[in-house]
């Protein structure tokens, strides 16, 4: 059976007027908790049998199955830790913020599953600096959820006490780069770290440590409750399961949407987005800034994990779909989005140190009108410099930097062309101060 | 031992070490900015990423590639290795990593002290492009005064942190920190508290480009014009090797010498701005009795003066304070020589100033001990005691002498004084009254006022020697300089006193001593410098 309506936002009606903030007794009277129950009725094992075969991919970005990276920790090392990444920050995301928004205790219900399926005893939400309003929301409803005994009891036929608590980051779209996170949950600079080791085996306060996105964890209720079967049947066979999409942009409705993994990005625009707006589609960036960008012949591109090797673009993402109509100046766009990762990198790694901003100057450059004839060629090879080539740097920051400017430049190169002239023609003088 | 190879050059290490240190301690260069050996791996600079493939673990004959460019200072070594740093992918990223350290990088070499010891210069010789293509503004930082040792020029910093890692991890202070984010990040102090602990002068030593900067040495002397010779501190019991480094004649600063056991990479500030005294207030005229005099008739006067109180009031009517800041030779030379005159001579230790306790430094995550102060300020108070015990006989503390000064019971005397200030004052009271004095000093004091008979000697970066550290640890050094005019070592002033023959050289002192009991000494000698890595590969033209 595939998609039958909503999975994650069936608490979230899609007329405004009627969304509620769901408590502990609205999410009990809708069901809430009754996978939980279920869950430590059953074996941990068991729990991460049904989760691998649910065939659950991360939905943080990197589309990894959580079932597989449950199974990293080590066997007898104690105690372990699962950290929330709830730092959504990539430009065009905000699905998390929405499912918090009105449901917390969804999120609270999977990580109560994934602490004992794990037997994890301390577990991080690790949110956002931004996000004030879902942290007090998660706040009330961890609080909620500790006074029934969600969390603050031993999981059962073990020692281990599950703990939840709510951390707030401080601003820095890095730490929702997974080792940037425990760094900064650490109480350090969100620098992320060198691996080996991975986060599996020393991660927070170098103890074994999972990281899961809120969405995914969000996914675990549903799953017990309906199967691995049920959830597999959704998607494609490579990517199953419901998905949150955020559509943005030029579109008449923008908003966060569920759907299943696997349907065109035409059918979100037009169905669930309310078509294009003021003009016809022109480009759209799949999933956050970092992904890249779909040409105008890629209205049709289906959003699922493939969508990197079919459609060149970095990956699926976040889902955080940004729509762009033909009237968009493409060269200004991708000088925000260069401008973005050029504020956000941290400093770390010297390519993506420099070359970000340095490809933010040249941009800047363009859009003022004084884009050179080679400064496009310039671009198209600092960005395969800057880790294109890929791991010439600790984290994946610069790749996103990279499939940007690289995908815009691929797909939209006369859009840059255009806008390139020689020194001469600018009537600037050639010798003699520059002009930049 | 396993073997790897590295650019078709067989190299062996062993135990756990890394591709990169694996390769330095082969004497292979591989470019890198922030691995620094004595601290943390943090892999962000990025110019030591490196091609390689390894041996198949499950059949040793098939070689894995690995696909990406990995990081060589974080990569373990392993048997069988190939590493590849000259192919044209890991050429390619080290090109694109010098580019980009460059673009923000000011061009202001002529001005800058690190030209010609700079990293940042070398590797752009080396691997990175001939011109500039950024046509952009250059990101300005200001320069900063972070501590009284310590410049800081923020335009030229390549963020490998080694500096903040330094503070983090070795003097475990953590003064510096980085500060913002990206492009625009920066290294700094936090307000009200510089960058001011007793290991601050480090930092300079291990930023790779001229970022950090000592004050004391600014714009004093390009760097190409430094002869360094290896030598000891002579400012504590810890023997800390360190290079002086020199030019006609004249100090400009010291820095650290790598000694594994001792002092590995660091030395603390005192030992590093203590070379001051060689240049200031020196004593360079040999009196006797108000009169300039020549060294011949001065050698003869100090033998004289020891004879005749001998003949006047018999053995043991004369005395020898040892200073610990002598080398182990010269001393011998010298108790070798009042004990031919009297074989009763009194042999005494002027003690060595001890400043509190030792303070130990200790990384504060492991706890492991980087670096200690030592509390007793002399290099070679072990080698006086050595000579003392050798020569038995009649020894006695300073006090004791004090006593016997003050009964009468000397006719005279030879001091051999501390050439650092602020020393002398116990021998200065205890020698109050005795008027046949004779004192070696490298620089005016009281005592060189009123003594009968004052010579003018060598400091330490003008002679050779041993010194033996705390520890029993002997470890000879080199002359770095020439000796000021009109002054000669002690140990040549006794070798000619003893009537042997030919210019001293302290390894002469050394044989003799070999020969006449002390058998340690023998064969004591500077250890050879380790070939510096030939970084600059010229073709003939």
């Amino acid at each position: 059976m595939a998609y039958a309506g909503p999975v994650l936002l069936k608490r979230i009606p899609d007329d405004p007027a009627q969304r509620k903030l769901y408590r502990y007794a609205d999410y009990i009277a809708t069901g809430g908790y009754a996978s939980l129950k279920k869950v430590l009725a059953m074996q941990p094992e068991d729990v991460i049998k049904l989760v691998v075969d649910s065939g659950l991919r991360g939905r943080g970005g990197a589309g990894f199955p959580c079932g597989t990276k449950w199974t990293f920790l080590p066997k007898d090392l104690f105690p372990r830790y699962l950290a929330v990444n709830f730092d959504e920050s990539e430009p065009g995301t905000f699905k998390d913020r929405y499912l918090i928004d009105h449901d917390p205790h969804i999120l609270l219900e999977g990580i109560a599953i994934a602490a004992f399926a794990n037997k994890i005893s301390t577990s991080y939400i690790y949110i956002r600096g931004e996000y004030h309003h879902e942290a007090k929301l998660l706040e009330a409803a961890l609080a909620e959820a500790y006074e029934h005994g969600i969390f603050g009891q031993k999981h059962p036929g073990t020692d281990i006490v599950g703990h939840c608590y709510v951390h707030r980051g401080a601003g820095a779209y890095i730490c929702g780069e997974e080792t940037g996170l425990l760094e900064s949950l650490e109480g350090k600079r969100g620098w992320p770290r060198i691996k080996p080791p991975f986060p599996a085996v020393a991660g927070a306060f170098a103890k074994p440590t999972i990281i899961n996105n809120v969405e995914t964890l969000a996914c675990l209720p549903a799953i017990v409750e309906h199967g691995a079967a049920w959830f597999k049947a959704m998607g494609t066979p490579s990517s199953s399961g419901p998905k949150l999409f955020g559509v943005s942009g030029h579109v008449n409705k923008p908003g966060v949407f569920e759907e299943e993994l696997g349907i065109k990005m035409s059918t979100l625009i037009e169905k669930y987005a309310g078509g294009v707006k003021g003009g016809k589609y022109r480009a759209a960036i799949p999933g956050g800034v970092s992904m890249g960008v779909l040409g105008t012949d890629q209205y049709d591109a289906e959003l699922d994990f493939d969508i990197g090797r079919k459609y060149n673009v970095l990956g699926l993402g976040t889902a955080g779909v940004i729509v762009m109509n033909d009237k968009t100046d493409l060269v200004g766009m991708l000088r925000n989005i260069v401008r973005f990762f050029a504020h956000e990198s941290c400093g770390q790694c010297t390519p993506c140190r420099e070359g970000t901003a340095w490809m933010h100057k040249i941009l800047n450059r363009i859009v003022d009108g004084f884009g050179q004839p080679h400064d496009f060629d310039m671009l198209a090879e600092l960005c395969l410099t800057m880790g294109a080539m890929p791991g010439t740097t600790i984290c994946g920051l610069a790749d996103g930097a990279n499939w940007a400017v690289k995908t815009f430049l691929q797909k939209f190169p006369e859009d840059f062309k255009s806008r390139l002239k020689s020194r001469q023609v600018q009537g600037v003088a050639v010798s003699g101060a520059g002009v930049a | 031992m396993p073997t790897m190879e590295v650019d078709g050059k067989k190299i062996t290490f062993e135990g756990k070490k890394m591709i990169l240190q694996a390769c330095l301690d082969a004497g292979v260069e591989l470019p890198h900015y922030c691995y620094h050996s004595g601290l943390s791996v943090v892999a962000s600079c990025r110019i030591c990423l490196v091609e390689a493939e390894h041996p198949n673990p499950k059949d040793p004959t098939q070689m894995i590639k690995i696909p990406k460019l990995i990081p060589s200072c974080q990569t373990p070594a392993m048997d069988g290795m190939k590493v590849y740093s000259k192919s044209p992918k890991a050429a390619a990223n080290q090109k694109a990593v010098m580019e980009f350290l460059l673009i923000n990088h000011p061009l202001d070499c002529p001005v800058c002290d690190q030209a010609g010891e700079c990293s940042l210069q070398d590797y752009s010789y080396k691997y990175g492009r001939a011109e500039s293509r950024f046509e952009e503004d250059k990101a300005k930082k200001p320069k900063k005064d972070i501590g009284p040792h310590v410049l800081l020029y923020s335009d030229r910093c390549i963020m490998c942190t080694r500096c903040v890692r330094f503070t983090h991890e070795i003097s475990g202070t953590s003064e510096l920190a980085v500060f913002g984010r990206g492009h625009k990040e920066e290294i700094n102090v936090f307000q009200g508290r510089p960058l001011d602990n007793p290991l601050s002068g480090n930092v300079v030593d291990i930023c790779p480009v001229g970022a950090l900067l000592d004050k004391d040495m600014l714009f004093t002397q390009r760097v190409w014009f430094l002869k360094s010779t290896a030598s000891i501190s002579p400012f504590s019991s810890g023997g800390e090797n360190i290079f002086i480094e020199h030019n006609q004649g004249r100090i400009y600063r010291i820095k650290p010498r790598f000694n594994a056991d001792i002092n590995q990479w660091w030395i603390s500030d005192d030992i590093r701005y203590g070379w001051k005294f060689v240049h200031e207030n020196r004593l360079n005229k040999l009196v006797q009795g108000g009169k300039e005099i020549d060294w011949e008739t001065a050698e003869a006067h100090l033998d004289g003066m020891m004879r005749k109180a001998v003949a006047e009031k018999g053995p043991g009517s004369t005395a020898l304070v040892l200073s610990a800041f002598d080398t182990t030779e010269e001393m011998y030379l010298a108790a070798k020589w009042i004990r031919s005159i009297d074989r009763q001579a009194w042999l005494v230790l002027n003690p060595p100033r001890v400043e509190g306790t030792d303070q130990t430094f200790k990384n504060p995550v492991t706890g492991a001990v980087t670096y200690v102060i030592r509390a007793e300020k002399a290099p070679n108070r072990q080698g006086a005691e050595k000579i003392i015990a050798h020569f038995a006989g009649n020894t006695c503390d300073l006090s004791d002498l004090a006593a016997k000064v003050s009964g009468g019971a000397f006719a005279a005397a030879a001091v051999v004084l501390d050439p650092i200030a602020g020393t002398d004052r116990a021998v200065e009271t205890a020698l109050a009254g005795l008027d046949n004095l004779a004192v070696l000093s490298s620089r005016p004091t009281a005592l060189t006022g009123r003594a009968a008979l004052a010579l003018p000697v060598c400091t330490w970066a003008e002679k050779s020697g041993v010194y033996e550290n705390f520890a029993g640890r002997i470890q000879a050094f080199d002359r770095a300089i020439e000796p000021l005019e009109n002054t000669h070592s002690a140990g040549a002033i006794f070798w000619s006193l003893l009537g042997e023959s030919g210019t001293y050289r302290s390894q002469d002192g050394r044989t003799m001593m070999g020969r006449e009991g002390l058998p340690d000494y023998a064969g004591v000698t500077v250890p050879k410098r380790e070939k510096k890595i030939q970084l600059m590969e010229f073709s003939p033209l």
